[in-house]
């Protein structure tokens, strides 16, 4: 950097707004696709004009991501599909208590709930083993989806996931809810437009260095289907013997092979904002083996996206931040940010919100849903951060630099690296 | 038979939940791709179990080769290690594969089957067309779409001819649904291939052939879109159609592809289509033309913002935002002036994004000629987009109306410099009671948290306090707190050891709230020696809550908290104290709780602390039995009988897991704060639950029921 770092100022004073659509017209915020009025979201929607949403693998993530979904007056939530009884229970509970009906329907295959003519879009927010695949397998069925990251498991499915979406005009948005927070999406910003300078780095927390596999755990007697549907759970994940243990959907099959866990974790937000800074580009084409907590990749023009463990302000989990020659910009899941210099503010305001919230994420998605237009976590933004993550940990995994070609999609002069590129699914699933 | 690296790497994914690659990873062994081939195929040839079995077909789809495919192979029949083998089969280049594959699909059936036929989709084999082909017929419907989707994902000549046919055929048969759509979705790949290798007339015929026969609505959609696109200019008139179309799904598909449609001609069709479209669909094709700022026909969209349906008019403004300019000022301003709120908020929410390099300059022209409610939009304009007009708008802060002079203090809160600062700082002395003192208020506020300069802000608020009245000086101090930094900080603290009553309150108050550990020396002072006791006591709770607050060293930490319980006098601080110790728990804070324990008013608390820190601490492998020894805190014999966590009758055996975080000490740290996160999952959804616990401390028994979430500190039994 040629500018001294003049004086890191957290923002937290700069309190201003308290609303999302009151700052819309300032400086970022969570974006008014159509004014609400024409899409006739505000004050009470016919049920005519309602989006009628389902719901797939309800788990805890997927709980907190309902409640978003049912906020929106606009939305009618009309059946839940779980392997699990306990949740299609609970979530069914939930659902009725809320519209004050008895008319949550509920599945333990998800395909029956896909065809459903009614259902015009689904919350997918299984574990990540079912991401990808139940994602397609509902854009072949003509729904709409909001999807739970990490999205997918490998490199081949990444890429098979935005080319179904294209193909089948299906609107997608990944459960990146950060693209649509205000203080990330203003140090995205400023690393896009050249606020910055050139882009010298991009800085993201992957949360975890280790890749993990899930394991083959000793047999356990198998419930009842009804109740914990064990085949289901597996899907596309090759067969093991039930094991309660491995129920923890969260960790299960992340990633997948060899090669998934931590990078995927967090990188899937961290990386996929670092993405966003650099203007949604291809990934990364070169990837460095880990050394000292972290992994340097670098981009086709030369921009270096780094996986840090250590060094970050503390502002927060999945921290990131873009470095270029003439400052910097640092945020996290605290809402504030910290710049090089209050400059770069330019007089503008930001409004802070903490904790992640998904609201206007999901906002987001249901006015694409209307409008068909691409929401900001669509499949090839996801698609693209997902091989950054991927190709990472495969760099993790062989311990040694890895070499990728964006237009080939393959590792250059690489058959360990191109091997891993993806996995059978067990059958019957395909993508 | 295998090396014991590999051994114990078979053990390890059968022991653990989640194990470590890198830990177990192959990558770093030295030996040849061929020797950890032949050790990987060791183990298929072994009785070894499944699992080891599993984890080197894992293995073997990085390392394996032709000579792997055999052992594979023999693995296709095995329901529990089929897909472990085709993912090795997938993987491995090469002849062989493919013909492994190609035969157990002729001997295979049901789901097995399917996983072979999709794996040679997977690997576009076209010499098992013929193989896929017969299996169109199957009568397991599931098989006959898996061969269906295969051969459209292989898509030479012949599995395309056999897919035509097939799709030919689906209206005269008595083909299932799931067949119908998945020989569809098959066509629409082998067109896909086609439409981007330039075959345009191939793919259209194919995209057609599909639209006209029956099949489901979603393979319509992505039949009408290739369509559509393999057309060229030619496919506006059938893009406009799907616009037009009854089925929400072609018209949902229409706005997609409408926005990935190249070319100039798209857009003047569309502009004549919102013109014929009713309000809802034109309202939509709006926003499309808006997302082809490169083609788009500008006039159209102003002119349908400009009147008619209110739903279109909303549409229109809005899509100026993104794709007008200066020319549709006069549009917009005549909008945002209007009495239907909807329409002048997009209008005014548009013209602050307006784009265009001579807007700025434009709204400044007009302010400067502006009068009545124009004004007004034009001040806010003004800050909106914070342009430098700083004399013009101080103009309006003589205006008669009170709307116009409080906006253009808004505007100056957002266009202000540094040096022109004081034109808010005299708005606020001068307007001390009068009407535009909140707005003055407001716009100062605003000015000076954004000053990139802050101490130099500070110190022009500061020499403003000198000179002004009691209430304008809080309002000034509270700015000034707001602003942050050594000068703020210095000139708050000032306050509060003045001999003014009232600013002793405003600094005592505002340094209680500050947001920084720099204000704890200057707390610590009042504190001490404050000019009364209750701003020693809001003293006091601000260095506390400093220390609760920021991340700071441990010693110093602790040394804040000794120094706040030293000086605390009342019981409620000296548990704020404790709270702090408990939340951060270290070595130098264990000190200070032990020795908290002699104030009788707050010696259960503290003994509770105490128990929580050295729980935490012993957590992390640190020893704290001499510091605990002779304090009353003598490691217990605790021995869990059994737990349970629930409501409502329905209860989750946890014994187990509170078993595994019982220590030495009647407390029991979960691994999360969270209940559900540490007991695995809510067993009753919805509904507040209760953990119960019996157990046995130094040979007596206890019962004991905690609220969801609550500490588990459990009662030392009669």
């Amino acid at each position: 950097m040629s500018a001294t770092p003049k004086r890191p100022q957290p923002l937290r004073r700069r309190r201003f707004l308290k609303t999302v659509a009151s700052a819309a017209g300032a400086a970022v915020a969570a974006p008014t696709i159509i004014p609400s009025s024409a899409l006739g979201r505000d004050g009470a929607v016919a049920p005519s004009e309602r989006i009628v949403v389902g719901g797939i693998g309800i788990g805890r993530r997927g709980t907190y991501d309902l409640g978003c979904f049912l906020e929106q007056k606009d939305v009618q939530f009309a059946a839940v599909c779980d392997i699990k009884e306990k949740q299609r229970i609970g979530i069914k509970k939930r659902a009725d208590e809320h519209y004050g009906n008895d008319q949550c329907a509920m599945y333990r295959d998800f395909r029956e709930l896909l065809d459903r003519t009614d259902i015009d879009a689904v919350l997918i927010a299984t574990g990540p083993n079912w991401h990808a695949t139940a994602a397609m397998t509902a854009a072949k069925a003509g729904k709409d989806m909001y999807c739970e990251k990490p999205v997918t498991k490998n490199i081949s499915q990444s890429l098979i996931l935005a080319e179904t979406m294209r193909r089948t005009g299906r609107v997608f948005q990944a459960g990146t809810q950060r693209r649509n927070l205000p203080h990330f999406a203003f140090a995205c910003e400023l690393a896009r437009t050249g606020k910055l300078g050139k882009l010298k780095k991009v800085y993201a927390h992957p949360a975890g260095m280790q890749a993990m596999m899930s394991g083959w755990l000793p047999a356990e007697t198998e419930p009842d289907p009804d109740v914990i549907d064990w085949d289901m759970y597996l899907g596309p994940a090759a067969w093991r013997p039930f094991n309660a243990k491995l129920l923890d959907g969260f960790n299960f099959e992340k990633g997948g092979g060899l090669v998934g866990g931590g990078v995927l974790e967090w990188g899937s937000h961290c990386v996929d904002l670092c993405q966003w800074a650099v203007d949604d580009c291809p990934p990364p084409v070169e990837y460095d083996a880990p050394k000292n907590g972290e992994l340097v990749a670098r981009y086709d023009n030369g921009t270096e996206l780094i996986f840090r463990e250590k060094g970050w302000i503390p502002l927060g989990s999945c921290p990131v931040r873009f470095e270029g020659e003439d400052g910097w910009v640092e945020a996290g899941d605290s809402g504030q940010m910290v710049l090089s210099s209050p400059e770069l503010l330019a007089g503008r305001q930001v409004e802070e919100i903490g904790g992640y919230p998904a609201t206007f994420h999901v906002r987001d998605f249901l006015d694409c849903v209307k409008s068909r237009r691409q929401p900001k976590g669509n499949a090839v933004a996801a698609c693209n951060a997902h091989i950054a993550c991927h190709a990472a940990n495969i760099a993790l995994h062989l311990d040694r630099q890895v070499k990728y070609d964006n237009v080939k999609n393959e590792f250059i002069d690489d058959e360990a690296a191109n091997r891993l590129r993806s996995e059978a699914l067990r059958e019957p699933w395909r993508l | 038979m295998f090396s014991s690296p590999l051994r114990n790497l078979a053990k390890a994914l059968c022991a653990a939940l989640l194990i470590s690659c890198t830990s177990v990873s192959l990558a770093q062994d030295t030996a040849t791709s061929n020797e950890r081939e032949q050790t990987l195929l060791g183990v298929l040839r072994s009785d070894a179990p499944s699992a080891e079995k599993a984890l080197a077909c894992k293995n073997l789809a990085i390392y394996g080769s032709s000579a792997a495919v055999d052992d594979l192979a023999k693995l296709l029949p095995d329901p529990q290690l089929s897909s472990w083998a085709r993912t090795s089969l997938e993987a491995i280049p090469g002849p062989e594969a493919d013909a492994a594959l190609r035969e157990a699909a002729g001997t295979l059936d049901g789901r097995l089957l399917i996983g072979m036929i999709n794996s040679i989709g997977v690997r576009q084999d076209a010499a098992a067309v013929t193989t896929l082909v017969e299996r169109l017929q199957s009568e397991d419907a599931q098989v006959a779409a898996a061969a269906a989707v295969a051969l459209g994902k292989i898509g030479d000549e012949a599995a395309t001819s056999a897919l035509r046919l097939a799709l030919k055929n689906v209206a005269s048969s008595d083909s299932s649904p799931v067949v119908t759509s998945a020989i569809a979705e098959g066509c629409v790949l082998c067109a896909e291939r086609r439409y981007l290798a330039g075959e345009l007339a191939s793919a259209i015929e194919i995209y057609d052939e599909i639209r006209a026969a029956e099949v489901p609505t979603q393979r319509m959609v992505e039949a009408t879109r290739g369509a559509i696109l393999s057309r060229g200019e030619d496919g506006i008139d059938l893009l406009l159609e799907t616009f037009r179309s009854d089925e929400k799904k072609l018209r949902q598909l229409a706005l997609a592809t409408a926005r990935e449609f190249p070319g100039d001609g798209l857009d003047k069709a569309l502009a004549k289509e919102i013109v014929q479209a009713d309000p809802p669909r034109a309202a939509l094709i709006i926003q499309v033309m808006a997302d082809r700022p490169d083609t788009v026909v500008l006039d159209s969209i102003v002119q349908a913002a400009t009147q008619g349906d209110r739903q279109v008019r909303l549409s229109a403004i809005d899509a100026l935002r993104r794709v007008g300019d200066s020319s549709c000022l006069s549009v917009l301003l005549k909008a945002a002036a209007e009495n239907d709120e909807d329409v002048n908020q997009a209008a005014k929410d548009t013209l602050a994004e307006l784009p265009g390099n001579d807007v700025d300059a434009k709204i400044v022209e007009r302010l400067r000629q502006a009068d009545g409610d124009d004004y007004s939009v034009l001040l806010h304009l003004v800050a909106q987009r914070r342009i430098d007009a700083v004399e013009d708008v101080v103009k309006a802060l003589a205006n008669q109306d009170a709307t116009v002079r409080q906006t253009a203090l808004a505007a100056l809160g957002q266009i202000v410099s540094l040096q022109r600062l004081s034109l808010l700082i005299d708005a606020v002395k001068q307007n001390d009671g009068g009407d535009d003192l909140e707005a003055a208020t407001k716009a100062l506020r605003a000015a000076c948290v954004r000053m990139p300069d802050r101490e130099a802000c500070a110190a022009e608020l500061a020499a403003a306090l000198r000179s002004a009245r009691a209430a304008t000086k809080t309002t000034l101090l509270e700015i000034i707190s707001e602003v942050g930094g050594e000068t703020a900080l210095k000139t708050i603290y000032a306050a509060a050891m003045s001999s003014d009553p009232q600013s002793q309150d405003d600094g005592s108050r505002l340094l209680g709230k500050w947001n920084g550990v720099d204000a704890a020396p200057s707390l610590l002072a009042i504190a001490k020696s404050g000019p009364a006791e209750k701003y020693q006591v809001r003293a006091l709770r601000g260095y506390i809550g400093l220390a609760r607050k920021f991340p700071m060293p441990e010693p110093q930490r602790a040394s804040m908290c000794s120094q706040a319980f030293e000086l605390a006098r009342r019981a409620d601080e000296q548990r704020l104290v404790l709270d702090v110790l408990k939340l951060h728990p270290s070595l130098e804070g264990l000190g200070v709780a032990v020795k908290a324990k002699q104030v009788p008013a707050v010696r259960s608390e503290a003994s509770q602390a105490t128990m929580v820190i050295a729980q935490k601490l012993g957590d992390k492998g640190i020893n704290v039995t001499e510091l605990l020894s002779g304090q009353g805190l003598d490691p217990v014999k605790l021995e869990i009988v059994h737990a349970e966590y629930g409501a409502d009758g329905s209860f989750k055996d946890v014994t187990k897991e509170i078993k595994q975080q019982a220590g030495n000490l009647p407390l029991i740290m979960l691994s999360s704060a969270n209940y559900n996160s540490s007991f695995g999952g809510d067993p009753v959804p919805g509904s507040p639950k209760q953990l119960r616990i019996e157990y046995v401390i130094n040979g007596k028994t206890g019962k004991a029921t905690f609220k969801e979430n609550a500490m588990i500190l459990l009662p030392m039994p009669e």
